[in-house]
């Protein structure tokens, strides 16, 4: 393809692409994304491939193979064009129902459609889905139109529009003024305006400034930035050059970990088609703006997610934070003025820049506007990446959404924002996503991550696991980080062990207190969050572990025993067989009976057993 | 040409060279602010936290390292609050537990109020406050040192555990090291690790005028740098 010269050249293309589209109106949208090829989408679009070339469809029908859907556990994920017939749990072998039935007659194959979790009912098409209803999908329903390797899918949606329009007709000050009154905040977690971000780059002199994308997302179970970059990695790159633009900076880094090989490629091949159409490079669609991107990959450190910690690292340096009382939007990368955005941040800013502030800022909350996506985990009946409104309760994300608690137990908390991020108690689900909401009662927005807990999920247990998290990912070049982690693993051990005491319940907070205030970085200034949070909602919960020696949820092994419940127990001798310890004694059809001293609280008899008759207390 | 800022510390104004550290200037001044892992002349890292400080901003205190806190004008900063004592106990407190035998540590310890250890106590041989990385790097070019590893792994050590051609053995990074000075009595034994508070008397004179440098013997063990 020629280098596109002008705003008019770019028109032209894309309505050369449009108009040589319009006579192909059926498509099959086939999931790509790491989720549908973890339950085996390569072969399925394998499978589709041959038998469109079998019907001898393959210039007939469109394949279209796009980056995530959100539903991934109903993956491989199949969608139908015209009518967004929704086929999910997609193998090899239904493709050829998919093709001469859906695709050539127009009906529908009943056993691949998605079946409600709570009414047990079929759903025929994507927006019927309770799971996407209640959503709000301004970001993530563009993967759905886009295969990510293809810039003419890009270009057809109307990509690039908004870079040519802010080339074209605005000035510096006009781009950084409309993000500011859009409220634009930045989704990576700390939720600074970006707006102000780019002003203070922008004010800060030097001619050299630099803007880079953090695509560094490191909290367990969180996957939206993987998820844009590998979906729809030009609407990110389109937001940066707005940006670079914005506060005069030629030169951009994607920070993107090494760990999501797809999204890497994916976006070395936009940047790649980028510059073959001149998007990218010197003198870009004839406006005398030059810009271009390099692709970092980052070795997986959590705490590289950190703003000066991500600039070290890109500068080649070990991936450690330094001080920031001078700010990187005023010393950054190489000293220079940097902007640094998360992916999602900078994914939001072309639809800003095309439609306005005013379009943007009327979704939201008062404090945080636009959308969120979030990646709902947990012991809830769907899970999958969501996009909502900010200022969305956690009530409808964890029932209307997720679809209410698995197997009628109740949920007891959500914990939002990752391993910076807190616990909330059920009672609190009237709280809105909202960045000053959460912040205020404890937890955070943070980069999104939700994770729903059950009644059998021990609180002390998940401050554990985020503390052990947190002491494997700290630097370690800070004291308070390194020790004061280390130290309150110790104590909330200690507890989950029946080793535990009141005077260090209270240690615990005072040192966790100290951790949040004086930590060099955001990783230890937000360490002390999982457990501050829930010793201020879960407190009893510690306490029963100390005074009486007691795990409410079952959960800490040093705390329970497993007896075996006489009236539901047939004898029917599998937990018996089950137990790798010899703990369980008793003769067939007779009760059986769990030696407490042999028992090493595994559990295996409890998950074997098909009367529910072990119980834990 | 020097030129001068003026700020604002414990509610005093003190003139002070453009360019130089707040904690710098509380010593050029006797301010007495706790800290470990500056050295004169070497870059800051805000590593140790214990030089922490309220900066008030906007009219909100935010706390930070005054090491690496440039001066500026008007800037008003407090050290020595109730809130900063609690913060900087409980972080010298740490450092204790971690390495009980060293005498610069259970000085400094001492000095920020520590009088009881909440903790187990560990005694490891390094405390990282990398004094001796940056001295090798910074006063020789040497660089034949380095933070290895990561978190509960870091540690100080030559490029792949050896001793390079280019360590000019000049025992600088030895000199600097806090841990090379031994408690009174002799290392501690494992087990038998303690807050040494021998010194207790000498603060005496430091509670009655608690944020004022009164060139206390504490000092020379953790290389303050009034004595530099």
């Amino acid at each position: 393809m020629p280098e596109l010269g002008s705003f008019i050249d770019l028109e032209a293309l894309r309505e050369r692409i449009v108009r040589e589209r319009e006579p192909l109106r059926n498509t099959l949208i086939i999931c790509g994304g790491t989720g549908c090829q973890a339950s085996r989408s390569r072969a399925v679009i394998e499978a589709v491939r041959e038998e469109l070339v079998r019907q001898g469809l393959q210039d007939g029908v469109r394949l279209r193979v796009t980056g995530c859907h959100g539903f991934c556990e109903q993956g491989p994920i199949a969608v139908v064009e015209p009518g967004r017939t929704f086929y999910c749990h997609v193998r090899p072998e239904d493709a050829a129902d998919i093709v001469s039935e859906t695709i050539l007659q127009g009906r529908v194959v009943e056993r691949l459609l998605y079946t409600d979790p709570v009414t047990g009912g079929k759903v025929r098409t994507e927006p019927e889905i309770p799971f996407y209803m209640a959503q709000d999908r301004q970001l993530l329903s563009q993967n759905r139109l886009v295969d990510p390797c293809v810039i003419d899918d890009y270009l057809a949606i109307g990509g690039y529009s908004a870079l040519a329009r802010v080339l074209a007709g605005m000035s510096r000050e006009d781009v950084i003024r409309e993000i500011q009154s859009s409220g634009l905040r930045g989704r990576g977690g700390g939720g600074f305006p970006t707006g102000r971000k780019w002003a203070e780059c922008h004010e800060a002199p030097g001619d050299e400034k630099y803007v880079i994308c953090n695509a560094d997302e490191g909290d367990p179970g969180a996957y939206m930035d993987r998820c844009l970059l590998e979906g729809n990695p030009h609407l990110v790159l389109e937001g940066m050059m707005i940006g670079a633009y914005a506060v005069g900076a030629h030169q951009g880094y994607v920070y993107v970990r090494n760990e999501y090989p797809l999204a890497v490629d994916h976006v070395r091949t936009a940047v790649r088609q980028a510059r073959e159409l001149g998007l990218l490079g010197p003198n870009i669609l004839g406006s005398g703006f030059s810009f271009d991107v390099q692709i970092s990959r980052g070795g997986g450190a959590f705490v590289c997610g950190e703003s000066t910690a991500l600039m070290a690292s890109l500068e080649g340096k070990a991936g450690e934070p330094r001080p920031k009382d001078i700010h990187t939007v005023v010393d950054g990368l190489w000293h220079k003025p940097t902007v640094l955005n998360n992916v999602e941040t900078w994914a939001n800013v072309p639809s800003i820049a095309l439609q306005g502030a005013a379009w943007f800022s009327a979704k939201g909350s008062p404090g945080s506007k636009g959308t969120k996506i979030l990646a709902l985990t947990g012991r809830i009946k769907n899970t999958g990446l969501i996009e909502v409104a900010m200022g969305t309760p956690l009530r409808t994300v964890v029932h209307d959404i997720g679809g209410g608690a698995l197997n009628g137990k109740a949920i007891k908390a959500v914990q939002t924002g990752g391993p910076s991020g807190g616990c909330l108690p059920v009672d609190r689900f009237d709280l809105p996503v909202d960045f000053d909401a959460l912040a205020q009662a404890g937890s955070m927005v943070g980069s999104g991550g939700i994770v729903v807990m059950d009644e059998e999920t021990c609180m002390v247990d998940v401050a554990k696991y985020f503390l052990a998290f947190l002491q494997d990912e700290s630097c370690g070049k800070c004291v308070p980080c390194r020790l004061g982690i280390d130290r309150m693993l110790e104590i909330v051990t200690d507890i989950t062990e029946g080793r535990g005491t009141l005077e260090q319940v209270e240690l615990l907070e005072d040192l966790a207190d100290t951790v949040g205030q004086t930590a060099l970085c955001g990783l230890g200034k937000t360490a002390a969050n999982p457990v501050l949070s829930t010793l201020r909602y879960f407190r009893e919960e510690y306490e029963a572990h100390i005074t009486e020696n007691r795990c409410p949820a079952g959960v800490c092994q040093a705390l329970i025993t497993y007896v075996v419940d006489p009236e539901k127990c047939t004898g029917c001798g599998v937990c018996l067989r089950a137990c790798p310890h010899g703990a369980i004694r008793g003769d067939k059809k007779q009760i059986h009976e769990i030696d407490a001293l042999l028992c090493q609280r595994c559990g295996i008899c409890r998950s074997e057993c098909k009367f529910q008759a072990i119980r834990v207390h | 040409m020097l030129r001068y800022v003026t700020i604002k510390i414990d509610g005093a104004f003190i003139r002070a060279p453009r360019g130089t550290s707040v904690l710098d200037t509380a010593i050029e001044y006797g301010i007495c602010i706790p800290h470990l892992c500056h050295v004169s002349g070497l870059t800051e890292i805000g590593a140790c936290r214990l030089c922490i400080v309220e900066h008030e901003v906007a009219g909100r205190a935010r706390v930070t390292t005054s090491c690496t806190l440039s001066v500026q004008e008007g800037m008003v900063v407090w050290t020595n609050t109730d809130k900063i004592k609690r913060l900087r106990r409980n972080i010298a407190e740490l450092l204790v537990a971690q390495a009980p035998n060293s005498r610069a540590i259970q000085d400094v310890a001492l000095r920020c109020g520590v009088r009881e250890v909440r903790y187990p106590f560990r005694n490891q041989d390094c405390v990282l406050c990398g004094r001796c990385v940056r001295a090798c790097a910074e006063i020789w070019q040497a660089r034949a040192i380095g933070f290895v590893g990561r978190g509960k792994e870091r540690r100080v050590d030559y490029p792949f555990g050896r001793r390079p051609d280019f360590c000019k053995q000049c025992n600088y990074c030895v000199q600097l090291c806090p841990m090379t000075i031994t408690p009174c009595e002799g290392p501690m034994k494992n087990g038998e690790e303690r807050l040494c508070g021998n010194c207790e008397s000498q603060l005496m004179a430091a509670e009655e005028n608690p944020d004022g440098c009164i060139w206390c013997q504490l000092g020379e063990g953790f290389q303050c740098g009034r004595y530099v």
